[in-house]
């Protein structure tokens, strides 16, 4: 369909601010009289706290207040209630908060650290789920019965298993019965860091008033709020959190994740603002970490490639805290079919308390890492079958009348799979190969179908406000976060569709403020473009009613004879009756000054449709829309090295309609590069005694600019039901494919199956040389 | 120790006091208030802190704050001229290579100290400058992009004077 001001790129009015360096970031904030904390991290990644002395710390040079953890009584947590702001008797991760300095200036606060004395009773530490479900496991958590926690999940009090998540679909296990072909494989998707540019970081302000003002870096403005006005016991209405710029977030600035530890500190100096923004060590080791989840996963098939039965067994090892990794396993657990229907599947997903760092979202959520499985399982499935492993895959896509693991019936309008394939297998695959090696290079091909819904929730919600001016300009405030996805972009593109004005004539907010923005739940799940942009178009139909509801009074007839095209309300049937928007705005003044009508505005929200809990099968709603993609990689694997170059990496997504085709290109584009990192580089590592061995970015090694491949990104647009004008979630999907479709790539090129990323070149290496000592036996 | 230095920032000249274990990026963000330099790592790696001194790129994480005496500095404030932007910050500004925009201001400086200096800089010194700089938001792509319109438009602004 042709849009006025869809499919266009428009410069994001955020960019001007950003290159003059005026952008403000939470670091750049100063209130007056602020102070500075810095925060004492243990010695030992589990262990009791014997004593903790603050004496020589309080006389350090300009400390204010030292602060430990003793004496919290409450803890939190948005779906499990199992985190505390600062250890109270013990430690359970290397980051965990254990005390606080506070003092007039950054450098004051870190020099008094040292002078604080803690005396441990170190415990044994876990870092993988399967260590921590060991019968004889010590436990992390001894109350976990204790905890409240949503009614969905299923804690198992007296082990270390924070949560079950049982699928069952048709026979379950039992179908494999119909299966003429088995395979069976364990994935590992190790723990990694979103490593945004910017540390987190807050502010917050226990005022005399008995108000709390907070600043965090955050895309859950809203959560914050709650759940902090719950933990001091003031009314919601009391909190008021602002939003500003963020550097980047990909994940781990979801959910509540520093803000409770700085409001504990804040508490102990009222009347002052205390900031505290994490080192780029603390933001690796003190905020959320993401994956550490291993996939064990059987696929039964049919001897034709008809795909049977699938079981999937997701450990996530969930960190210290598992409040933000149990919806990322669930995630993970009912989304481990990839873009196939299985008629029966089995699907259990265990979210472990480990000795990490609390595990939370990623970019991606739940379907890289199961999907980095069943990727590479069809390759290998194919390989077993003699079949080509597009035509196995074809014939199993998700597609119009297809059901998926938790039983949603599949629409055409649910976007197009198979074209999408077609589209990459032709771009990489149209060719054939030119070489398969010479003297330098092995060369290799790889592909991955990959789909993603967006985790959402029952009261997952996105606002709009929206006002009308004299001039006809309108003013957009919503809640969502801008993090560099280009949302504010795409507020002015929906607003202007849909008020039929330019885009230039739309204002959008710029930071968040919970008691000016409407509520949001939080910016997660590439959810905003098509939910935030649902609330737009209410909202602009509510305006435009609106107007007609004047206009109606004052061209003296019924609303449903009126139009409105952007600058004029008119009869129908006789455009020349108008009356222009301009005078409509703040009500219509009669020429003896009596005004009629209401303001010009209007407030709308957008949820997905009939969102809703699992089931006692653990089925149901909780998808609700999907986005499908497919992707491949061209690579290049030195002999003398083992490194492997990424030449050229194709993506097509069926995004139902491109609103900005800069922003999305560059949305993939990052992507992809992101998922690249994964596949090749990025892990976060612990010793045995669970130290983090490389929280610095010279360690934990980000791609860079000389890493990047040519990328062909291009977009299918089968119209979406639910999204602002047929758009769809794309902000996390660039990264699913990517790990997948490098490792098949591998495989291509040197005949090595590899099971778990990164693909480092020592692992190259020993494969090849594996490989030639069988070819010499 | 507290010592004073004095130095040209933004064409502005200043006198400040500065604790001998101080580095640039202090003095510029905690005391001038310029915020627009970064702070994304602890150790010179992530190149967001990257600013103009004596016409050079240099980190300001990791240069002590003493060698700002007497110097000419330049921060990512001081390169438009009112409402008007340096070429250089209008081509990144349009090039889709602002997303979060955290990395922003150490690529511009990057990119003017290149730039100003070598308008003709081949494709390799572009890239091996901005090899240096971290991004986790925009593939590169953008950036690249945004590099080669800048260095066209400070080229043309270049003729236009002579």
């Amino acid at each position: 369909m042709a849009y006025k001001y869809l499919g266009k790129s428009y410069v994001r009015p955020d960019a001007i601010n950003k290159v003059t360096g005026k952008a403000v970031f939470l670091d750049d904030i100063r209130l007056p009289g602020m102070l500075h904390a810095a925060i004492l991290r243990p010695k030992y990644a589990h262990a009791r706290i014997v004593s903790i002395d603050t004496s020589e710390a309080e006389k350090c040079p300009g400390v204010v207040k030292v602060v430990t953890g003793k004496g919290c009584t409450y803890r939190y947590g948005d779906n499990i209630r199992d985190l505390v702001p600062m250890a109270i008797d013990k430690v359970r991760h290397i980051g965990e908060p254990v005390a606080a300095v506070i003092a007039d200036t950054p450098r004051h606060a870190y020099a008094a650290l040292d002078k604080i004395k803690v005396e441990y009773d170190p415990l044994p530490v876990y870092i993988d789920a399967r260590q921590a479900m060991s019968e004889d496991a010590v436990l992390i958590h001894e109350e976990l019965g204790e905890y409240w926690h949503l009614p969905t999940l299923n804690p198992q009090p007296g082990t270390n298993i924070a949560n079950v998540y049982h699928l069952k679909k048709g026979r379950g296990e039992e179908g494999f019965e119909e299966a003429d072909v088995i395979i069976e494989g364990e994935f590992n998707y190790p723990f990694g860091s979103c490593a945004a540019l910017e540390p987190h970081g807050s502010i917050v302000w226990f005022k005399e008033d008995r108000t709390i003002e907070i600043w965090s870096s955050s895309i859950c403005p809203f959560i914050i709020r709650d759940d902090i006005a719950h933990s001091y016991g003031v009314p919601v209405s009391d909190v008021r959190v602002h939003i500003p710029d963020i550097g980047g977030c990909f994940g781990y600035k979801s959910d509540i994740t520093v803000e409770q530890t700085v409001a504990w500190i804040a508490s102990f100096v009222p009347g002052r603002p205390v900031k505290w923004v994490a080192s780029r060590k603390e933001d690796i080791t003190s905020t959320l970490l993401a994956h550490g989840i291993r996939t064990v996963m059987k696929i039964g098939a049919k001897r034709d490639g008809k795909l049977v039965a699938l079981k999937t067994t997701v450990y996530h090892s969930g960190g210290a805290y598992s409040d933000t990794a149990v919806n990322v396993t669930i995630a993970a657990t009912h989304n481990s079919t990839g873009p196939y229907e299985f008629e029966h599947c089995d699907l259990t997903g265990y979210t472990v308390y480990t000795n990490t760092p609390p595990v939370g979202a990623f970019r991606g959520y739940g379907h890289p890492e199961p999907q980095f499985a069943t990727e590479r399982m069809m390759d290998i499935l194919a390989r077993k079958l003699n079949m080509d492993p597009f035509e196995l895959r074809a014939k199993n896509y998700l597609r119009e009348g297809s059901t998926n693991s938790l039983g949603e019936r599949m629409w055409k309008s649910n976007g197009d799979m198979q074209a999408c394939a077609e589209r990459v297998q032709q771009i990489v695959f149209g060719k054939p190969k030119e070489k398969r090696e010479d003297d330098q290079f092995y060369y290799g091909r790889g592909f991955a179908a990959l789909m993603k819904s967006p985790k959402g929730a029952p009261f997952s919600t996105k606002g709009c406000y929206m006002k009308m001016n004299i001039d006809g300009s309108v003013s957009v405030n919503m809640g969502g976060a801008e993090v560099g996805q280009g949302l504010r972009t795409v507020v002015r593109q929906i607003a202007a569709e849909a008020l039929k004005i330019p885009p230039e004539k739309v204002r959008c907010y710029n930071e968040i403020d919970t008691q000016f923005s409407p509520y949001e739940w939080q910016t997660i799940g590439s959810m905003f473009t098509m939910q935030g942009g649902r609330a737009i178009v209410r909202a602009a139909e509510k305006l435009i009613q609106g107007l007609k509801k004047t206009a109606a009074q004052v061209l003296r007839t019924d609303e449903d004879y009126l139009e409105y095209d952007g600058e004029y309300v008119y009869l129908r049937s006789d455009p020349s009756i108008r009356v222009p928007v301009t005078q409509l705005a703040r009500g219509y003044i009669t020429d003896n000054g009596i005004t009629i009508g209401d303001l010009a505005q209007s407030v709308a929200d957008a949820r997905l449709p009939r969102y809703s809990n699992p089931d006692q099968n653990g089925q149901g709603n909780l998808g609700v829309t999907y986005t499908f993609g497919a992707q491949a990689a061209e690579i290049r694997i030195e002999k003398k090295t083992g490194k492997i170059y990424v030449d050229h990496f194709a993506s097509v997504f069926d995004v139902g309609q491109v609103i900005n085709p800069l922003q999305i290109r560059g949305t993939v584009l990052g992507g992809v590069l992101m998922g690249l990192g994964a596949a090749l580089y990025e892990e976060v590592k612990f010793d045995e005694e669970g130290r983090i061995l490389n929280p610095h970015y010279f360690q934990y090694h980000i791609p860079t600019y000389k890493e990047a491949p040519q990328q062909t990104i291009e977009f299918i647009e089968t119209p979406d039901p639910i999204g602002a004008f047929g758009a769809r979630g794309i902000g996390e999907h660039p990264v699913i494919g990517v790990p997948p479709a490098i490792l098949n790539a591998i495989y291509d090129a040197i005949g090595v199956d590899f099971y778990e990323i990164p693909v480092t070149p020592e692992k190259i290496k020993q494969a090849l040389e594996a490989r030639m000592e069988k070819e010499i036996a | 120790m507290t010592e004073k230095i004095s130095f040209t920032i933004n064409g502005e000249y200043r006198s400040v006091e500065i604790d001998e274990e101080m580095m640039v990026i202090d003095v510029i963000r905690d005391i001038l208030d310029l915020t627009g330099t970064k702070r994304g790592c602890d150790n010179a790696t992530c190149g967001t802190c990257v600013i103009v001194m004596n016409g050079k790129a240099i980190k300001s994480c990791n240069t002590p704050a003493i060698k700002m005496q007497g110097a000419d500095i330049l921060t990512i404030e001081g390169l438009a001229q009112g409402m008007e932007l340096h070429p250089i910050q209008k081509a990144i500004a349009e090039s889709g290579a602002v997303q979060c925009g955290f990395c922003t201001p150490g690529i511009v400086m990057e990119l003017h100290a290149l730039l100003e200096s070598k308008p003709d800089a081949s494709e390799t010194e572009l890239s091996n400058a901005l090899n240096k700089h971290l991004c986790r938001c925009t593939g590169y792509e953008p950036i690249r992009d945004g590099a080669l319109i800048a260095q066209q438009l400070v080229r043309e602004r270049m003729s236009e004077k002579a």
